[in-house]
């Protein structure tokens, strides 16, 4: 690379989903898992399961070390991190999300979390590697000075530097200027890039992301009266050979909200694989008579699925379309206050100066999970130049590959922290004990 | 090859198979080792005549005689402020790193700013509009964000517009240099005192680009559609110009150019009131021809009948051509009309216009007739031709179509004013006086040709 170095830092991108993390300089995150804990209360487990927990590396010769730090009780109770050990059904565990309306609430999950991904994913140690770590578009000082210091007190990395995730996508497609719509599992934010820098005034946010479209396309279901059962909960034997018998087992002790998390996993399949954006505004009585795609559940159900594979997808464009689903009533107080996507692209381009609207017009990069979806970007181009002014040609631009989508603010990252000219803007340690945590105002713009 | 073509001699078939072979056998003996193909068809595909390079040498390294190893040293970056030491690998070369600063270190450029202390501020930058703590605070964001008002905009606390930033850093600076010169006359040639920012014409700027930027489609068609209309008004009155020499055209092409020229900027005051008045004139329906006129017409204030008239003919005869127009003159000279009215009364005019209106579509429809026929004729000769008394029928009824039009004329003057000069039905046939052309009906079944 001409204008590489690299000097092994290490990205992380902590999202409302899922968390990645990796080497910059790589075009993929090596750890990729999601960004939910598993909690239990220590005070009513004895744990006699100390050994069988979790993630599944390599257990390395400091093992024991290793396994006391995690066995530490934070706040007495004990959190288990990564796929595999969310995969495992235990009882009591609940499953809790660090995040609280798009922003961080619980600290000690995103210590545990980043200390799974450094330990355990990429098997590192923290004190020798600067650390990007991509932050949302739209967050508060408090949040950003919380982050450095747990950064620097607890994992004593040499040099930080916090990055909003609509500009690393900026950097990823090689746009200094842009319009990011980034779609992913807990909102969708539309954030204007100018010169590499964020317009706070134009970033808009929309809870309608995809696990609020996994809800949707569950309650849906449900309705319907299919149960998806999760899969802890039925085993499979083979009676004759080829053919499968499921049994239901039980597990009183399941939390709700692990049950939960299991059917939105299976769901959120059923999304990935049936969904589709469809090309207009959707209506009930055009889609009544499409052919319904079948999918097959874990247990061996086959399903048949019509009408919703379209109409869940334009909940994205037309979120007060959610109301007509059974189910999702606790949604209809927000409702009003919602706006689709195209009208908040539209909305976020007129907060921004005149002179860049042009260039934000012919430059809507998409990116994050939920864009993903089959027809997303081309139903978005053309709601958005049937409502844009003539004179602005709309261009909406998303990279082919669905893994490049889902991992943009992530390369972007990756791109940025192996930059020669970038090692100058590191927030250092020595300038933290200097200045403090504030000045990562200035230093991080 | 071309000579033979012109000679008219047959081209030889026979060498070209006999060509064909010689040459796959010799395309692999073409390439040779050590360079890419692709490559080396860049040199033509042929080997050159003296070997300008070795290919066998090409992939050779220049012996080393150097151990060179990489090792995973730190670092110091000169720009950067405090001693943070990374680690990068480096390239030693005989157990020596590499000396000299961080090669990325010369991209650090940032901007030069005007610095000014508190008595300059004092003395010269005193604004009623800014607070020195503001000043200090745009100065600040001017030299962390290296004079991207944009996002300076976005970031300064309290809400100014880009313009204000802009007007407030400029002339500051633009003072300070002032200030600071030994005479004026040696920063009279810096680009900040020659050209002062200009906060005024850059608001009007915005204003009229955000208008045209936030048109809607709507709004773009009905602005092209009052574009296209204001086209042809224009075109119709150079026409009247053309026709007219009198003061009264120019006067409505001054006018006229003064509504044009109100279309063209695009001013959101001005594209409705061409609208209403458009509509006012007449509707975009392109069928009615005679709207141009009377939209032209009513530019003038006062204007003679005849010249009123003139134009809406030549509105009326503009779809046809000139052959057209004398014929239907013809026509009107004989069935004994004035090209001009004698007596040019209202009615009398719209009279004249109904008459000529009606005999462009009569002479249309006669034209119209007549291929029916000349297509007829050539299908007739295609099928029918065991039936050798049929070509003579065709004659005798070309001669008779032929026949039917000057019969038509001769009495057509009573029957002007009616407009049914049209296609009909068997019905028609009886009402019109003379014989000459019953046969249409009954000759033949195909085709039915019946003109009253």
């Amino acid at each position: 690379m001409y204008g590489g170095d690299e000097v092994s830092a290490i990205v992380i991108d902590l999202g409302s989903h899922t968390c990645k993390a990796g080497y910059a300089g790589e075009d993929a995150p090596k750890a990729v898992f999601p960004s939910v804990v598993g909690s239990i209360d220590q005070m009513e487990v004895d744990d006699p399961d100390n050994l069988e927990r979790n993630s599944g590396s390599v257990p390395e010769s400091n093992s024991t070390v290793r396994t006391s730090e995690s066995e530490k009780a934070k706040g007495k109770r004990k959190l288990y991190v990564g796929s595999q050990a969310l995969g495992y059904r235990r009882d009591h565990m609940e499953v809790l999300s660090p995040f609280m309306d798009g922003v961080v609430a619980d600290w000690d999950i995103v210590d545990t979390i980043w200390d799974h991904a450094f330990r355990e994913c990429l098997l590192i140690n923290p004190k020798e590697h600067p650390m990007l770590v991509a932050e949302p578009s739209s967050n508060s000082q408090q949040q950003r000075e919380r982050a450095a210091e747990l950064m620097f007190e607890k994992y004593e990395v040499p040099a930080l530097f916090l990055a909003k995730n609509a500009v690393l996508t900026s950097f990823a497609s090689g746009r200094a200027t842009s319009l990011v719509v980034d779609s992913g599992g807990g909102s969708t934010t539309v954030a204007p890039v100018h010169d590499g820098c964020v317009l706070q005034k134009g970033v808009l946010s929309s809870p309608v992301g995809g696990e609020f479209l996994t809800d949707c396309l569950m309650k849906s279901l449900e309705s319907k009266g299919i149960t998806i059962k999760p899969r802890y909960s039925f085993k499979r034997k083979e009676i004759r050979p080829g053919e499968f018998q499921t049994i239901d087992l039980d597990f009183p002790n399941t939390t709700e909200s692990y049950k939960l998390y299991c059917q939105r996993v299976i769901a959120s399949d059923i999304k990935d694989c049936v969904c589709r954006a469809p090309d207009t505004l959707y209506d009930e009585s055009a889609y009544s008579n499409i052919p319904m795609t079948p999918y097959e559940l874990p247990d061996g159900q086959t399903i048949e699925i019509g009408a919703d594979r379209f109409k869940i997808p334009d909940v994205l464009f037309n979120p007060s379309l959610a109301q007509t689903i059974p189910g999702m009533e606790g949604f209809v107080e927000i409702a009003p206050s919602l706006r689709g996507l195209p009208q908040m692209v539209l909305e976020s381009i007129n907060k921004c100066d005149v002179d860049i609207r042009r260039e934000l017009f012919s430059s809507i990069l998409l990116a994050g999970g939920t864009a993903s979806m089959q027809q997303l970007k081309e139903r978005l181009e053309k709601d958005l130049v049937e409502e844009s002014p003539q004179a602005a040609r709309v261009k909406v631009l998303a990279s082919g590959n669905a893994t490049e989508r889902r991992f943009s603010v992530w390369i972007g990252g990756s791109i940025l922290a192996s930059l020669g000219s970038f090692q100058q803007m590191w927030f250092s340690k020595s300038e933290y004990e200097e200045h403090g945590a504030p000045y990562i105002q200035r230093k991080c713009p | 090859m071309d000579a033979k073509d012109i000679l008219g001699l047959p081209k030889n078939a026979v060498p070209i198979p006999q060509e064909k072979k010689p040459r796959p056998p010799k395309e692999p003996q073409r390439k040779p080792d050590g360079i890419s193909r692709e490559l080396y068809m860049l040199t033509g595909g042929v080997a050159p005549v003296m070997p300008s390079i070795d290919v066998s040498q090409l992939k050779k390294r220049p012996p080393s005689d150097e151990k060179v190893t990489w090792q995973w040293l730190p670092f110091s970056n000169s720009a950067r402020k405090d001693n943070l030491q990374l680690y990068h690998w480096v390239r030693v070369v005989n157990g020596v790193p590499p000396t000299g600063d961080y090669p990325f270190a010369k991209y650090n450029k940032s901007v030069e700013l005007v610095k000014y202390t508190d008595e300059e501020y004092e003395k010269y930058l005193t604004d009623p509009k800014w607070t020195k703590e503001e000043t200090d605070q745009l100065f600040d964001l001017c030299e962390r964000f290296d004079l991207r008002f944009i996002v300076i905009a976005d970031r300064f606390p309290s809400s100014r517009t880009v313009e204000e930033l802009k007007d407030r850093y400029y002339s500051v600076s633009r003072a300070i240099l002032i200030a600071r010169a030994p005479s004026p006359a040696d920063v009279s040639g810096h680009p900040l005192v020659k050209d002062p920012y200009n906060a005024q014409q850059e608001v009007e700027r915005k204003r009229a680009f955000s208008m045209f930027l936030s048109q809607t489609k709507q709004q773009e068609r009905k602005d092209a559609e009052v574009l296209a209309e204001a086209k042809r008004i224009t075109e119709l009155r150079l026409l009247a110009k053309g026709a007219d020499e009198s003061e009264l055209p120019v006067a409505s092409d001054v006018s006229h150019d003064n509504i044009g020229r109100s279309i063209i900027p695009a001013d959101a005051v001005s594209p409705t009131n061409v609208q209403a008045t458009s509509a006012t004139i007449a509707s975009p329906t392109l069928v009615v021809e005679n709207a141009y006129a009377p939209a032209s017409l009513r530019m003038l204030r006062v204007y003679s009948r005849t010249f009123g008239l003139e134009q809406m003919v030549q509105a009326v005869s503009s779809s046809a051509g000139l052959r057209t127009i004398k014929r239907i003159e013809q026509t009107l000279q004989d069935l004994g009309v004035n090209l001009k009215p004698k007596v040019p009364t209202k009615a009398v005019c719209a009279e004249h216009l109904e008459l000529r209106k009606e005999i462009l579509t009569l002479l249309n429809l006669q034209k119209q007739l007549q291929y029916k026929d000349a297509e007829g004729s050539s299908y007739r000769d295609g099928s029918y031709t065991d039936m050798p008394g049929t070509p003579k029928r065709a004659h005798r009824a070309g001669e008779q179509d032929h026949a039917f039009i000057p019969e038509c004329l001769s009495f057509g003057g009573e029957r002007v004013g009616k407009r049914d000069q049209k296609r009909k039905g068997p019905g028609r046939v009886a009402e019109t006086p003379g014989a000459s052309y019953t046969l249409s009906t009954n000759d033949w079944g195909q085709l039915k040709i019946y003109y009253c």
